[in-house]
C-alpha cells in the first residue's frame, strides 16, 4: 500500500485465472502463470526453429544466437557430466532456456499483466523434483542398488560411516529443496525489492518538500533491474548447472 | 559446430564418397587448426568460450555464493525436519531432533564445500570427471 499507484509490492506475484477449470477435483486453470509458460515456449520454439531453418555452414546472426545457446549448455553439460552426459542434454537444455526465458519475460514491465512464473516455488519444485526424479531413476536403472553406494563415501574408516551415510543423505535430501527454493527465492526477493525501491519514488513525489529525494530510488531502481536481469540469466545458468552436477552422481556412480 | 552439418549432410546422402572424405579431411584440418589458435589465445580449449577470464571468475564467485546460503539452509532444514518427524512418531522429543538438526548442519556444510570445490575444479580440470573409466559394478 506504501507505493505510488496504491499497489502492494506483492501484488505483481498474485494467481490470476483467466479460464477456469477444473480436472480430477483438481484446480487446473489456465492463470497469468500459464500463459506465461505457453508465452515463453512458443518464444523458444519459435525462435529456434525458425533460426536453424536455413542450417547455413557460414550462420547468420540469428543461428549464430541459437548456436550459441547450444555451444553455452553443451559445454556446461560435457565440463560437469562428461562426455557420456551428452544424452541428457535435451533435458539440460530445456530447463535452461524455459527457466532463463521465463526470467526475462519477467522482467519485461506490462501493468497488470506481468509475472514471474520462476518466482512461485510450485514451479521450481516441480523443476527441481523433475531433475532429482531423472536422476534417482537413471542412477537406479544404470548402477542398479549399486546406486546407493554415493551415499558411502569411500576412503573413510568404517566406524565412521554410521555418522556419514546419514550426513550424505541428507545431504541428497536436501538437493531438490535448495535447487528450487535458491531460484523461487532470487527471483521473489529481486522483484519485490525492485518494487518497494520504485514505490519510494511515488511517496518522496508526493510528500512535498521531500520529492528532492525523489531521483535517488529512482537511480537505485535503475540500477536494480540492471542487477536484476544478471540474477535472472545467473540464476538459469546455476540451475542448469546444479541440474548437471546432480547428473553426473546418476551418470557417474559413487564419487 | 561443424559435425551436424556434416552428419547429417552424410546420412542425407546427398554428397558423394570422395567429396566426402575430402569433407572429413577438410574439417579435421579445420578441427585442428582452431585447437591451435585457441593454445595460442589461452582461451580453454574444453569451454571454446571466447570471454574474458576476469567476468567468467567473477560471475562464478557470485552464483557461488548466492548458492552456498541456500545449500546450507536446506541442509539444516532437511535435517531439523527428519528429526522432528522421528520424535512426532515415537514421541522422544527432542532427542532426534537434536541429533538431526546436528546432522543437517554438517549435510548443509558438506554440500556447501561440495558444490564448491566442484564449481571451482570443474572447468578449469575438465578431464577429471570423464577420465575416470566408467566401472559399473552392478553387483
Amino acid at each position: 500500500m506504501a507505493s505510488g499507484g496504491g499497489h502492494s509490492p506483492i501484488e505483481q506475484f498474485v494467481i490470476k485465472e483467466y479460464v477456469p477449470l477444473e480436472a480430477f477435483g483438481f484446480n487446473a486453470s489456465f492463470t497469468n502463470s500459464s500463459l506465461y509458460m505457453v508465452i515463453a515456449v512458443s518464444l523458444i520454439t519459435g525462435f529456434l526453429i525458425l533460426s536453424t531453418k536455413g542450417r547455413a555452414l557460414v550462420p547468420t546472426r540469428m543461428q549464430s544466437i541459437s548456436e550459441i545457446f547450444y555451444e553455452f549448455v553443451a559445454s556446461t553439460v560435457k565440463d560437469n557430466v562428461g562426455p557420456q552426459g551428452m544424452q541428457f542434454f535435451p533435458l539440460v537444455f530445456t530447463l535452461f532456456i524455459f527457466v532463463f526465458v521465463l526470467n526475462l519475460l519477467g522482467m519485461i514491465p506490462i501493468p497488470g499483466i506481468t509475472f514471474t512464473v520462476t518466482s512461485h516455488i510450485a514451479v521450481t519444485a516441480a523443476l527441481a523434483l523433475l531433475v532429482i526424479g531423472i536422476v534417482i531413476f537413471y542412477g537406479l536403472y544404470k548402477h542398479g542398488l549399486g546406486f546407493f553406494k554415493i551415499f558411502v563415501p569411500s576412503d573413510v574408516p568404517p566406524w565412521l560411516l554410521p555418522l556419514l551415510v546419514p550426513i550424505e543423505i541428507i545431504s541428497f535430501i536436501s538437493r531438490p529443496i535448495s535447487l528450487s527454493v535458491r531460484l523461487f527465492a532470487n527471483m521473489l526477493a529481486g522483484h519485490i525489492a525492485l518494487k518497494i525501491f520504485a514505490g519510494f519514488i511515488g511517496v518522496l513525489l508526493g510528500a512535498g518538500a521531500w520529492a528532492i529525494l525523489a531521483p535517488l530510488p529512482l537511480a537505485l531502481t535503475v540500477a536494480l533491474t540492471a542487477l536484476e536481469v544478471l540474477v535472472a540469466v545467473l540464476q538459469a545458468y546455476v540451475f542448469a548447472v546444479l541440474t548437471c552436477i546432480y547428473l553426473n552422481d546418476a551418470v557417474h556412480g559413487a564419487h | 559446430m561443424p559435425s551436424p552439418d556434416k552428419d547429417d549432410a552424410i546420412t542425407r546422402g546427398q554428397i558423394s564418397p570422395q567429396d566426402r572424405a575430402e569433407l572429413r579431411g577438410r574439417t579435421d584440418e579445420l578441427d585442428r587448426r582452431l585447437q591451435q589458435a585457441r593454445g595460442e589465445d589461452h582461451t580453454t580449449p574444453e569451454t571454446g568460450r571466447q570471454e574474458p577470464k576476469a567476468t567468467q571468475t567473477t560471475n562464478k564467485g557470485l552464483g557461488g555464493s548466492l548458492r552456498s546460503s541456500t545449500e546450507m539452509i536446506a541442509g539444516v532444514l532437511v535435517g531439523s525436519g527428519i528429526g522432528w518427524a522421528i520424535d512426532k512418531v515415537f514421541g522422544t522429543w527432542p532427542a532426534f531432533f537434536i541429533v538431526f538438526f546436528l546432522l543437517g548442519s554438517a549435510a548443509g556444510m558438506l554440500n556447501v564445500v561440495r558444490e564448491g570445490l566442484k564449481m571451482k575444479t570443474g572447468p578449469s580440470d575438465p578431464k577429471k570427471g570423464p577420465s575416470v573409466p566408467d566401472d559399473e559394478d552392478d553387483n
